[in-house]
C-alpha cells in the first residue's frame, strides 16, 4: 500500500515549524498563509504564476525520481539545469538557425548538456563508487559559477547598460505565452513528457530494470541486469530532464541568460520526488505544491518582505519530516 | 625580488584565512572518526556564523557569541545524529539538509544583520615575541581563538590516540561490532562524537564573522564547508594533519585575493569555483587509491545496528 501519511504529515509538520519562523520575526502565520493561497489560487495572473513555477519543477522532480528509482541521489539537478540553459543560450543567440529549427534546436542541446554534467558523477558513481550525492552537490556550484562567468564576461549583451546579462533572444526563440501572462507553452511540454516518463518506468524494459536496481541490486545481478549500465542511464536520463527545465527557463521566462535563472529548483526537486515517492504522474501534483510554495514565498517577500529563502526552509524540513517518517514506519 | 613584508603579511593572513577551516576540520574528523558522515559542515558553519554574530551584537560579548555559535553548531548536529545515529537514516541525504536547512534559516533571519557591526575578537600580541622581525607579525599576532585552534588540534591528537576514550571512539568508526562485544556503547560514543564536532564546526563559522570577516554578510561561508570536508580527507583523519592542510587552503584563498588586488588576471568567477573543483579531486583520488589506504574509518557512513551482520 502507497504510503500517504507521511507525505501529508510532513507537509504539515513543515508548515507549523515555517510558521513558528514566521512568528518570530513578528508576522502572523495564518494570516501570511492565507495570503500565499489567496494570491495564487483567486486570479488568472495567479494561476499562471502557478504553473510558471510548477513547470521547472516537474522537469527537476523527474530528475531526481528517475536516479531514485535506480537507488542514486541526484542533488545535481540545479547545475544541470543552468548547464541546460547556458547551452540553449549559446544557440539562441549565435547560432543564427532559421525560425523552426530554432527551439527543436535549443530544446536538444540542453538535454545533451545537461545529460553531459550528470554523466560526469555518474561515471565516477559507476566506476570508482564516488558518492553521487557528493559530486552531483559540488558540481551545482561549478555550473552556476560557470554561467557567472560567462555572462559577466564572454556573453555579456551589448544593450544592457552593465548588468551581468546577455541580450535577449531573437523572437523565434522563446516559447509562445498565453492569456497576456507568463504562462507559455513550457507547461504542456512538462506534462507531455511526466505522463511518457510514467510510461517508460511503468511499462518498458528500461523500466523494470531501473525498478530491481533500485530495490534490490543483488537480484539484478541474477537477472543479468548491468548495474554499471542502470546506474549511468538513470543518471543521463535524470540529467536531460534538468537540462531541458534550464532550456524552458531561459526561452519562456527569462527571454535571456543571467545569473540566478534557478531559485533553487533543482534542489527543490528533491522533496518533489520524495513527496511523489517518485511516481512520474505524482511528480505532477507534488511539483504543484511546490509551484505553490514559489509563488506563495515571492508574494510574502512583497507583502511582508520575508527573504525567499524561507523556501529552502520549507524544503530541507519537508525532506527531513519524510525520512523521519520513512524511517520510523521501517522500524514500527 | 619577493618583498620579505609581503610574505610575512600573506602567511599571517593564511594562518587567520586557515584558522575556520581548521576548526571545521577538527570538528568533522572527530565526528568521521566515530563512524559518523556529517555533510551538513557548510549550513553549520552558516549558522554558527550567524549566531556567534547575533548574539555578540545583542550583548556586545563576542566571547559568548562563540560559544552560543558553537551551541548552535552543536543542535544542527543533533538533528544529524538523531537521523544518522538513532533513526539510522541515510547520512548523505539528513547532512546535505542540513546545509539547505542553515543557509535558509540564517538568510531568513539573518537580513536585518547586514551591514552592522557587532564586537569581534581583538587580537593578543604575546609580549617580546610579537616584536621578532617577521616572525612575530606571522605567529604572534593572532587573536585568541587562533591559538585555541593549535592547541586544540594537539589536544585532539592525543586524546584520539593516546587515551581509552579515543580508543573507543575509533573502534566505534572502524569495527562497531567489536566495539559492542567490548563494552562500548556505540551509539553513545557517535552521539557525543558527532555534538562536539558540531561544537567545533559552528565555533569554525563564529570565527568568521567574529574574527576573520568582523561582519555578517548571507552565505558567507563561500564553500569553506565543502572544503573542509576535504581537508578531513587530505589530513588522513588526523588532527594534527589538519593543521597544515588547512593553512595551505587559507593560503590559496589569501593569495587568490591579494594576487587579483595586484591586478594579476585570474578570474573571480573561476576563484569561487576553485573549492568546490578542488573538493571533487581530492574525493577521486582518494576513491581511485582506495578509502582504506587513506586511512578513513571503515563503518564511516554506516548506522550500527546490534547483531545484524555487515
Amino acid at each position: 500500500m502507497r504510503d500517504i501519511i507521511t507525505p501529508i504529515a510532513s507537509i504539515a509538520a513543515s508548515l507549523v515549524v515555517v510558521g513558528i519562523l514566521l512568528a518570530a520575526i513578528g508576522i502572523n502565520p495564518l494570516e501570511a498563509y492565507a495570503v500565499m493561497f489567496t494570491s495564487s489560487f483567486t486570479s488568472k495572473f495567479g494561476l499562471a504564476e502557478l504553473c510558471v513555477k510548477t513547470t521547472p519543477l516537474i522537469f527537476t522532480g523527474l530528475a531526481v525520481a528517475i536516479p531514485l528509482k535506480a537507488g542514486l541521489w541526484n542533488i545535481g539537478a540545479e547545475g544541470q539545469l543552468y548547464m541546460g540553459a547556458f547551452a540553449a543560450s549559446v544557440v539562441a543567440l549565435y547560432s543564427n538557425l532559421p525560425g523552426y529549427a530554432m527551439l527543436p534546436a535549443m530544446f536538444l542541446i540542453a538535454a545533451i548538456f545537461g545529460m553531459g554534467w550528470a554523466a560526469i558523477p555518474a561515471v565516477l558513481r559507476a566506476k570508482f563508487d564516488l558518492n553521487e550525492i557528493l559530486s552531483t552537490l559540488l558540481l551545482n556550484y561549478v555550473a552556476i559559477y560557470w554561467v557567472e562567468y560567462m555572462v559577466y564576461g564572454p556573453m555579456r549583451g551589448k544593450e544592457v547598460y552593465n548588468f551581468p546579462y546577455t541580450d535577449l533572444f531573437p523572437d523565434i526563440a522563446t516559447l509562445p505565452r498565453f492569456f497576456g501572462t507568463r504562462f507559455h507553452l513550457g507547461f504542456f511540454i512538462a506534462i507531455i513528457i511526466a505522463i511518457a516518463i510514467y510510461y517508460l518506468v511503468n511499462k518498458t524494459d528500461f523500466g523494470f530494470s531501473l525498478r530491481v536496481v533500485g530495490a534490490n541490486p543483488r537480484a539484478a545481478d541474477y537477472a543479468g541486469i548491468s548495474r554499471q549500465k542502470v546506474i549511468i542511464y538513470s543518471m543521463l536520463l535524470g540529467g536531460m530532464f534538468a537540462g531541458i527545465a534550464g532550456m524552458i527557463e531561459v526561452s519562456g521566462i527569462q527571454l535571456r541568460l543571467r545569473p540566478l535563472i534557478s531559485t533553487g529548483y533543482g534542489y527543490a526537486g528533491i522533496p518533489v520526488a520524495l513527496l511523489a515517492s517518485g511516481d512520474p504522474l505524482l511528480v505532477i501534483v507534488s511539483a504543484t505544491l511546490f509551484g505553490f510554495l514559489y509563488v506563495g514565498g515571492s508574494v510574502l517577500q512583497t507583502t511582508y518582505s520575508v527573504p525567499v529563502a524561507i523556501v529552502y526552509v520549507f524544503q530541507s524540513l519537508i525532506v527531513l519530516f519524510i525520512i523521519a517518517g520513512q524511517s520510523l514506519r521501517r522500524r514500527g | 625580488m619577493v618583498d620579505p613584508n609581503f610574505i610575512a603579511s600573506l602567511l599571517a593572513s593564511s594562518i587567520r584565512a586557515g584558522t575556520p577551516l581548521l576548526y571545521a576540520t577538527l570538528g568533522e574528523i572527530i565526528t568521521e572518526r566515530s563512524g559518523v558522515l556529517n555533510l551538513g559542515l557548510e549550513g553549520i558553519m552558516i549558522t554558527g556564523a550567524f549566531t556567534g554574530f547575533a548574539i555578540s551584537l545583542a550583548t556586545g560579548n563576542p566571547w559568548l557569541g562563540v560559544l552560543c555559535g558553537g551551541i548552535a553548531g552543536m543542535l544542527l548536529a543533533l538533528v544529524h545524529a538523531f537521523f544518522s545515529i538513532t533513526l539510522k537514516a541515510n547520512q548523505s541525504i539528513t547532512g546535505l539538509m542540513l546545509v539547505l536547512l542553515g543557509l535558509g534559516i540564517t538568510g531568513f533571519l539573518g537580513r536585518n544583520y547586514i551591514g552592522e557591526v557587532a564586537y569581534y575578537l581583538d587580537l593578543i600580541k604575546i609580549p617580546v615575541l610579537s616584536d621578532l622581525p617577521y616572525l612575530g607579525e606571522v605567529l604572534f599576532s593572532h587573536d585568541p581563538l587562533a591559538y585555541l585552534a593549535v592547541i586544540l588540534a594537539a589536544l585532539l591528537w592525543f586524546i584520539l590516540f593516546k587515551t581509552r576514550y579515543g580508543l573507543e571512539i575509533i573502534a566505534a568508526g572502524e569495527k562497531p561490532e567489536a566495539a559492542d562485544s567490548m563494552g562500548v556503547d556505540v551509539d553513545r560514543v557517535r552521539y557525543i562524537s558527532t555534538l562536539f564536532g558540531g561544537f567545533l564546526v559552528g565555533i569554525g563559522g563564529a570565527y568568521l564573522s567574529l574574527a576573520y570577516a568582523k561582519l555578517w554578510t548571507e552565505g558567507m561561508t563561500a564553500g569553506r564547508g565543502w572544503i573542509s570536508l576535504a581537508l578531513v580527507i587530505f589530513s588522513g583523519w588526523m588532527p594534527q594533519r589538519a593543521i597544515f592542510g588547512a593553512y595551505l587552503f587559507g593560503g590559496l584563498d589569501v593569495l587568490s585575493f591579494k594576487l587579483q588586488a595586484i591586478g594579476v588576471g585570474i578570474s573571480y568567477h573561476f576563484m569561487k569555483m576553485l573549492p568546490y573543483v578542488v573538493t571533487i579531486l581530492v574525493l577521486l583520488v582518494s576513491v581511485i587509491r582506495k578509502r582504506a589506504a587513506f586511512g578513513a574509518p571503515t563503518a564511516l557512513g554506516t548506522p550500527y545496528v546490534r547483531g545484524k551482520k555487515e
